[in-house]
């Protein structure tokens, strides 16, 4: 949106120049991108609709409609197909192809329904949609093959539009993303000379954020190369049991004080110069005993990442999505996408399997 | 392999009593134990505290101390859990290219074979085998549902039942 000063450029140590460069030079395009995000959605939504073949037929005389329909739905139910209508204008949709275990599909219906003899005419097969449409995209789709069933969704609708997200809420989502490229920077720092763009796709850094409070709980670098679990997310997940009087691994520098013990002290100090308007913190915690003990119903504190977002880097893979289907988080931000173990857009979308029992949102597009 | 498996199933069982979802663990480098652990999810306020993962990191830590080269030692290990490893677990495992996974009983909620099959997305995949001594692991899942998790928050069907 506006750039610097040249002369206030040139003022930069020039030992600092590389890192500083590329961190501040994702931070500006993130928070001067256009684009609202978007949510990464089931193939069942994102892609074409899915179809299969019918055989349909002309009624000869509009005064057998209703008994045809009545004698179809008996002897040959649509059902996985029942979003659909059994009857268009004057057409009727006889049955599922794949059912048809005779050579033509007049001798099916002669022999299945001899009751309906000499009833049809100009029996044709038809490509229909083989699952009930979700979105409006959908269902205009749907409606030039046949006539279907179709209850919209507002949020969904929503969900898969450009305009999810309000712009003040946009900017929230843009600096918790940024700070997790400002983290990146400043584990870096303390390891390497230069942080190049390869270097910066390589390792992954991630916020934890209760959106509830807008302030940060988590802020986890990537410890792969030490320890090959330790993945961002992996430790952010721990990070968050650490204020939840938790945790299995222990830390370098962390506070005494639980609600911030999920991020490192000194990051936490360069964090709060670098962001003056962030809060960083947890909700006090309080575990199950403790709210039997005063008097309260139920777990009013925080339990693991249930209603919390994490903004990463890279798209997470296999192992980290799974763990925060565990975690019960309720939506995950990235910006770059992980081409070769990316789990929630590039080789899968675990969030869309069904059996799973917890289902998170998804979104990505900062750039 | 039945000898390993039972030591698993001891681990899953004092993980019940620690009112822990009962999952047990062991490593194996060439016939011998070198980790072996359960689930302290609850404990640690951890949900990815698995008992394959409090293994991983026991063998890390033993590799650090005796100054070995744990990428390679991992290619040697022959894991054996009582239930199958979920598709975090799997994912793990995969990642550290382990020679072997047997497990107890299948896991249709998160099975890394079951629900999706994590070996997929992997060029070199370990071998798999199920299905030893499953009932025993089984039951003492059965046992754990039987009660609840002390620590989730009430679920919102129950609630609603309440009022």
């Amino acid at each position: 949106m506006f750039e610097e000063p040249a002369t206030k450029k040139a003022k930069l140590d020039p030992t600092t120049m590389t890192e500083k460069d590329i961190i501040s030079d994702y931070i500006n395009k993130i928070k001067n991108s256009k684009s609202n995000l978007q949510a990464v959605l089931s193939d069942e939504l994102s892609h074409t609709i899915e179809t299969t073949k019918v055989y349909i037929a002309s009624i000869k005389d509009k005064r057998n409609i209703s008994k045809a329909i009545q004698v179809l739905n008996e002897k040959l139910p649509l059902n996985e197909l029942s979003h659909l209508k059994r009857v268009r204008k004057n057409t009727i949709l006889l049955c599922q192809s794949s059912t048809v275990n005779t050579s033509t599909i007049e001798e099916y219906i002669d022999s299945k329904l001899p009751e309906l003899k000499d009833v049809f005419e100009l029996f044709s097969e038809i490509d229909v949609p083989s699952q009930a449409p979700k979105l409006k995209r959908q269902y205009t789709e749907a409606m030039k093959m046949w006539s279907c069933n179709f209850h919209p969704d507002i949020y969904l609708e929503k969900l898969s539009g450009d305009h999810f997200f309000p712009e003040d809420e946009l900017n929230l989502h843009r600096t918790f993303m940024a700070i997790a490229f400002e983290a990146a920077g400043w584990y870096l720092k303390s390891t390497v000379k230069e942080i190049t763009g390869d270097l910066l796709q390589a390792v992954n850094s991630s916020v934890v954020v209760d959106p509830s409070i807008n302030s940060v709980v988590a802020v986890s670098f990537d410890n792969r190369l030490r320890h090959p679990v330790q993945h961002t997310a992996m430790m952010a997940i721990d990070d968050v049991a650490r204020t939840q009087d938790g945790g299995a691994w222990t830390r370098k520098t962390t506070c005494n004080d639980s609600e911030l013990s999920g991020i490192d002290m000194d990051l936490l100090e360069h964090l709060r110069i670098k962001f003056p308007d962030t809060k960083f913190g947890a909700k006090k915690f309080t575990s199950k005993e403790e709210n039997i003990e005063n008097g309260e119903k139920e777990n009013t504190g925080p339990y693991l990442c249930t209603n919390y977002y994490i903004y990463l880097l890279k798209e997470p893979c296999f192992m980290c999505s799974m763990a925060l289907i565990h975690a019960r988080v309720k939506r995950v931000f990235f910006c770059f996408e992980n081409s070769e173990f990316g789990a929630l857009k590039s080789k899968a979308k675990l969030h869309t399997v069904q059996s799973l029992n917890h289902h998170y949102e998804v979104f990505t597009g900062f750039l | 392999m039945v000898e390993f498996m039972n030591q698993a199933l001891e681990l899953a069982k004092e993980a019940l009593t620690a009112k822990e979802v009962p999952v047990g663990c062991v490593f194996t480098v060439d016939g011998t134990i070198v980790a072996k652990s359960r689930n302290c999810v609850n404990l640690t306020r951890n949900p990815t505290r698995h008992a394959e993962l409090n293994c991983i990191d026991q063998v890390i830590e033993h590799c650090k101390t005796n100054n070995i080269d744990h990428l390679s030692y991992f290619k040697k290990v022959c894991v054996y859990v009582t239930v199958e490893p979920c598709i975090m677990c799997a994912a793990a495992l995969n990642n550290l290219n382990v020679l072997e996974v047997v497990y107890g009983c299948a896991n249709d909620r998160f099975g890394g074979k079951t629900v999706l099959d994590v070996s997929n997305f992997y060029e070199n995949s370990y071998i798999l085998t199920g299905n030893l001594m499953a009932d025993e692991a089984m039951s003492l899942l059965k046992q754990f549902y039987k009660g609840t998790n002390p620590n989730a928050p009430e679920s919102k069907a129950k609630k609603k039942k309440e009022m």
